[in-house]
């Protein structure tokens, strides 16, 4: 029981780091961003290739991989995003989904599809109640709570942070203060994206890396950013942890059908207006009383 | 006077709609202006072409005697124009203070890098204390650590109206400043702007016409995009288009 809860724990930390670019990204720019999949699976395998010429320490050739992704993400946003603000929702899913696509073929050309497996750089065994746990992915878990406190001290303190608040609460409004919003923009989305580069360099050991991994992984979040809230930060973190425990617990019960109670959740949360009025109808009150 | 602000031939399409239609309008520096018009005669339209929010599809505006028209919102701001919205905006999750310091910070960033090493201190004083003086002005002093959701709706216009003070403008246009307000709220709304209005060039959107007459001194009247009327607001309420579009074809001349 234990290491199903934490490997939950360790599936939602992950989710939560790819989701926070992709949740600021639908809250500021109302753009469904299909590239933080291209940008979370390229910075994976450039961390594969780093590792072995930063003498194997992970931490280094993590570090290298999310700098090696911020220009590429800055010009993503600069060159495409940028373009599709107000655009209809369509083209933004086509042109992001392109660059999605682009990213896996050029994986395929440089890496070959075969499957990449990463060691776990800790590798050190913990004993809990009689279980057998890995230390790792303690960490990894513990990682996305001290990032989620981190993000929280920088949305609520720093000034940058607060206008990207504001900016998801009314655009608008933030203009209107004389400020650049595209230039918040970009430095949100490019924070988000070595984020997503984190997530996936993380999640590396749990799993094998391969040229597709970014498509799965998108699923999930999007599932993970419409239960929390599209842009609520907050949720988001819940949401993440809540998804990445339906995925541990369905598959230690039924391992196929792990990845489809996600979206089973998240229809759930899709309908909950309509429940919640029928519900309220069968007790006879006002459906938004 | 000169004009602080003018369009020529100002245009706006939404696909076959034209929202704003070959609108010449001019403010003088130093005067209060009104635009009216019914429902969807196009007089915000107008307001997001002047403040930069919508791109128009032909004509031109020129601000302080420059061409804006290419100029993003946040360019016009810093030039000195200010502007509020019909729905008020404010950032609910910030307090009420944050958003006003929120609405310095372009000031603060402006200059050069070495000027504002030596001289930031002194800027940030400055524009704290011009964020001070802005609450005072619509008397929230008192609720400047309260967070913004838990503010009337009447408090929440102050704000609104204290922040674009606060960005010390040349050019304030206020999008139906006195829409959903209770009648003290108006009378407290229309005082303010009755105390502030000698400071800068007010450019006022309104419904409640028998509201501003008092303040405005010249009105301009929109109908379906374009500008049908504009003078002294005695004249121009008097005249017969005006009391067509507004009133219908039964009514008394004035």
């Amino acid at each position: 029981m234990i290491d199903t809860i934490l490997y939950g724990l360790t599936i939602g930390a992950i989710l939560y780091i790819f989701s926070i670019g992709l949740s600021i990204t639908f809250g500021t720019m109302q753009i469904v961003n299909f590239a933080h999949g291209m940008v979370y699976s390229l910075g994976v395998y450039l961390f594969i290739s780093f590792l072995p010429w930063t003498l194997r320490i992970f931490p280094l050739a993590m570090a290298l991989a999310i700098a090696a992704m911020l220009p590429v993400a800055y010009l993503i946003e600069r060159f495409i995003i940028r373009r599709l603000y107000g655009e209809s929702l369509d083209y933004a899913i086509i042109a992001t989904y392109a660059v999605l696509l682009i990213g896996a073929d050029l994986i395929k050309y440089i890496w070959g599809t075969a499957p990449q497996p990463v060691s776990d750089p800790i590798g050190v065994p913990l004993v809990v109640l009689g279980v057998v746990i890995q230390l790792y992915r303690v960490v990894v878990f513990l990682s996305a709570v001290v990032l989620f406190f981190a993000l929280r001290i920088f949305f609520t303190r720093h000034v940058i942070g607060k206008i990207v608040v504001a900016a998801l609460e009314d655009r608008d409004g933030v203009r209107a203060l004389g400020l650049d919003v595209n230039k918040y923009f970009s430095i949100a989305f490019v924070i988000g994206s070595g984020l997503a580069v984190l997530g996936g360099v993380l999640y590396a050991p749990i799993t094998t890396s391969e040229p597709y991994m970014g498509f799965h992984i998108l699923l999930l979040a999007f599932a993970v950013v419409i239960v929390g809230g599209m842009g609520n930060l907050t949720g988001t973190f819940i949401s993440a942890f809540v998804l990445g425990m339906v995925i541990a617990i369905t598959g230690r019960v039924y391992s196929s059908a792990a990845d489809t109670m996600v979206f089973v959740v998240m229809a759930l949360v899709l309908l909950k207006n309509p429940i919640f009025s029928f519900v309220r109808r069968l007790r006879g009150r006002p459906a938004h009383g | 006077m000169p004009d602080l602000i003018s369009t020529s031939k100002l245009s706006k399409s939404f696909g076959g709609l034209v929202a704003v239609n070959r609108v010449d309008f001019q403010v003088p520096e130093g005067q209060v202006a009104g635009v009216i018009g019914p429902n969807g005669s196009g007089k915000t339209t107008l307001f997001n072409l002047l403040s930069g929010y919508f791109r128009p599809t032909a004509g031109s505006v020129r601000f302080l005697g420059k061409e804006v028209t290419d100029q993003p919102p946040y360019a016009r701001v810093g030039m000195g124009m200010a502007r509020t919205f019909q729905l008020v905006s404010v950032f609910n999750s910030l307090s009420v203070w944050e958003n006003l310091v929120l609405s310095s910070f372009h000031r603060r960033q402006q200059g050069s890098r070495l000027g504002s090493f030596f001289f930031k201190p002194a800027r940030e004083a400055s524009t704290l204390a011009d964020c001070r003086q802005a609450l005072e002005t619509v008397r929230l002093q008192d609720k400047a650590g309260v967070f913004t959701s838990e503010l009337s709706y009447g408090d929440k216009r102050m704000l609104e109206i204290a922040i674009a003070l606060s960005l010390q403008p040349k050019l304030l246009l206020l999008d139906e400043p006195l829409a959903g307000l209770s009648d003290h709220e108006i009378g407290e709304v229309l005082q303010l702007l009755h105390e502030v209005k000698d400071n800068f060039t007010l450019v006022i959107i309104e419904h409640k016409i028998s509201k501003i007459t008092d303040l405005v001194q010249r009105l301009s009247v929109m109908n379906e995009g374009s500008l049908i009327c504009e003078g002294e607001p005695g004249a121009v309420l008097c005249d017969p288009n005006v009391r067509e579009c507004y009133w219908g074809r039964e009514t008394d001349a004035c």
